[in-house]
């Protein structure tokens, strides 16, 4: 037999190792940025991390968690930080999600820049604070058809110390077709006092990789994860009306806060006025709650509004669009003459056209408050 | 049909974990290429054209916007329940960026729904307009042509 028959393959296979070998060698010098150091607010922290990795993963692999609503993925816009070092242009992939401002203003997105020099940064103080919570789910309850409500027991020695109105990302295994860990974020709603729990409230999301899971696959027991808290929404601390609007599993910011107002007895020193929007009876939830401290509380007013009540179900309440319902109160029952400021959780679609009607009746852009992360 | 350099690029960028989690492709381990000629027949088949359909889509994103996150019957015909999330998907042919808009729509003639629904996004609708692309078998948001036109009533 040919000798070459054999020569042939093995001298190709040699040569395919070489190259692999020298490619690996060459990936290691090339990319390899060694330890760098990141510096943050003016040398309020410094961090010694392995260069190489996108800033957003270097930062949380050190305890510091900028909100990300799609989980580094580049697709949020939403972990903004701001780099002093010069570090090039602005990529592709992060112009999209930045105003011209913030590009003038060296703001890029963290998950899309890598680490490889020492770099000078500046993130708001309150990510200090951020941190990551293990947790066993405690309690799954059906709200509605497609709302659960999911109340986590926090590690022992863990507790939470977070603002009503704030949120948490919630964080879910790999399962079914998705092979990574996947995190969205999500307001808590359980008061602030309840230091040893966290609760969401979850609404089936269709095709929602998290909301899916909730829903379908998570069970009581089981071990979570969740960064927080995270985000400015809170109410401020003074006298005016408070116009609050929600839907579906927006209620969530909203159960956290009156509840501390409960506690705190801020509840009867202000006027709150609480509109739910919702498409059918089936999709209302703690109407009983909601409409007992209605009967309590003189200044707190609960308004739900059905925009497609059914024929076959009992309802006397409002109707309509939400937004509609708030525009008739605002025009024509809550005080004209009282300072009022808006309280919104929902879709961007919804905040958008709910600050439309604040607006439309005198209210202040600058006196409204979300987190606009759905 | 051959795999331009365009659509190998396309189908690198639709495997999972690139732009989404699931990604674009679900079982199916066609080229892009012989995905896309299988659907334009059965559209053939059905007979169905994109510009009508994909009008009749954009038509019921606008109005199932309306719903402000809440379900909203439209035409007496359908209910469309539209999710907004933060933020934006690229499409994987790297020819724009959309909105993270998704849509359930439900047949629902007369006001009562029928249970045959179809699941769309503004970067699916964009896929399929542009690019004839309904994804791969298994994809969580692959459009079957028959279940479009029967949901469309087409």
């Amino acid at each position: 037999m040919n000798p070459a028959f054999f020569i042939a393959p093995l001298a190709i296979s040699a040569v395919s190792a070489v190259l692999a070998a020298l490619i690996s060698l060459t990936d290691k010098i090339v990319n390899n940025y060694g330890e760098v150091t990141i510096n943050i607010n003016g040398g309020k922290k410094k961090l010694q991390v392995n260069g190489g990795a996108p800033l957003l993963f270097s930062l949380a692999e050190t305890g510091i968690y900028v909100p990300s609503a799609c989980g580094g993925r580049g697709s949020c816009g939403a972990c903004t930080v701001k780099v002093k070092t010069d570090i090039g242009p602005h990529l592709p992939t992060e112009t999209p999600y930045l105003t011209k401002e913030q590009i003038a203003d060296d703001v890029r997105l963290s998950c899309q820049i890598k680490v490889k020099q020492d770099l000078d940064i500046e993130i708001p103080e309150s990510l200090f604070n951020i941190r990551k919570f293990t947790g066993v789910v405690e309690r799954i309850a059906d709200l509605t058809h497609d709302i659960k409500e999911v109340y986590i027991k926090l590690e022992d020695g863990q507790e939470a110390n977070f603002v009503a109105g704030q949120y948490g990302q919630f964080e879910v295994p790999p399962y079914a077709k998705i092979r990574e860990r996947t995190q969205r974020a999500y307001s808590m709603s359980s008061a602030p006092s309840d230091k040893g729990h966290l609760e969401f409230l979850v609404r089936l999301v269709p095709g929602g990789i998290v909301t899916t899971y909730v829903h379908e696959h998570m069970k009581e027991g089981e071990k979570v994860n969740v960064v927080a808290p995270v985000g400015e929404f809170h109410v401020q601390d003074n006298d005016s009306t408070m116009i609050c609007v929600a839907g579906g599993s927006g209620m969530a910011p909203f159960k956290s806060i009156f509840n501390d107002m409960i506690e705190t007895g801020k509840i009867e020193e202000r006027d709150v006025w609480y509109f739910f929007g919702a498409r059918t009876t089936k999709d209302l939830f703690y109407m009983d709650w909601l409409k007992e401290l209605d009967a309590k509380y003189d200044r707190f007013h609960f308004i739900a509004a059905l925009s497609e009540p059914q024929s076959d179900e009992p309802w006397d309440g409002e109707t309509g669009l939400i937004t509609d319902v708030l525009g008739k109160y605002l025009e024509s029952v809550i005080d004209q003459e009282k300072t009022k400021e808006g309280y919104l959780c929902g879709s961007p679609g919804m905040l958008d056209a709910c600050m439309a009607v604040m607006r439309k009746h005198d209210m202040k852009e600058e006196n409204i408050y979300f987190d606009k992360f759905a | 049909m051959k795999m331009s350099p365009e659509y190998t690029k396309a189908q690198e960028r639709m495997q999972p974990g690139v732009i989404t989690s699931d990604g674009f492709l679900g079982d199916d381990t066609r080229p892009i290429v012989d995905i896309i000629a299988a659907d334009e027949q059965t559209m053939t088949k059905l007979g169905l054209d994109f510009e009508t359909m994909c009008s009749l889509m954009h038509r019921l994103v606008a109005e199932g916007r309306k719903g402000l996150g809440e379900p909203v019957t439209v035409q007496n015909s359908w209910v469309a329940r539209v999710d907004e999330a933060r933020g934006f998907l690229a499409s994987p042919f790297d020819d724009g960026i959309f909105r993270k808009i998704n849509v359930e729509l439900e047949l629902a003639p007369n006001g009562k729904p029928t249970g045959e629904k179809i699941l769309y996004s503004e970067l699916s609708l964009h896929l399929i307009e542009k690019h004839h692309f309904f994804q791969g078998k298994g994809s969580p948001f692959r459009l079957d042509p028959a279940q479009a036109k029967k949901v469309l009533r087409l």
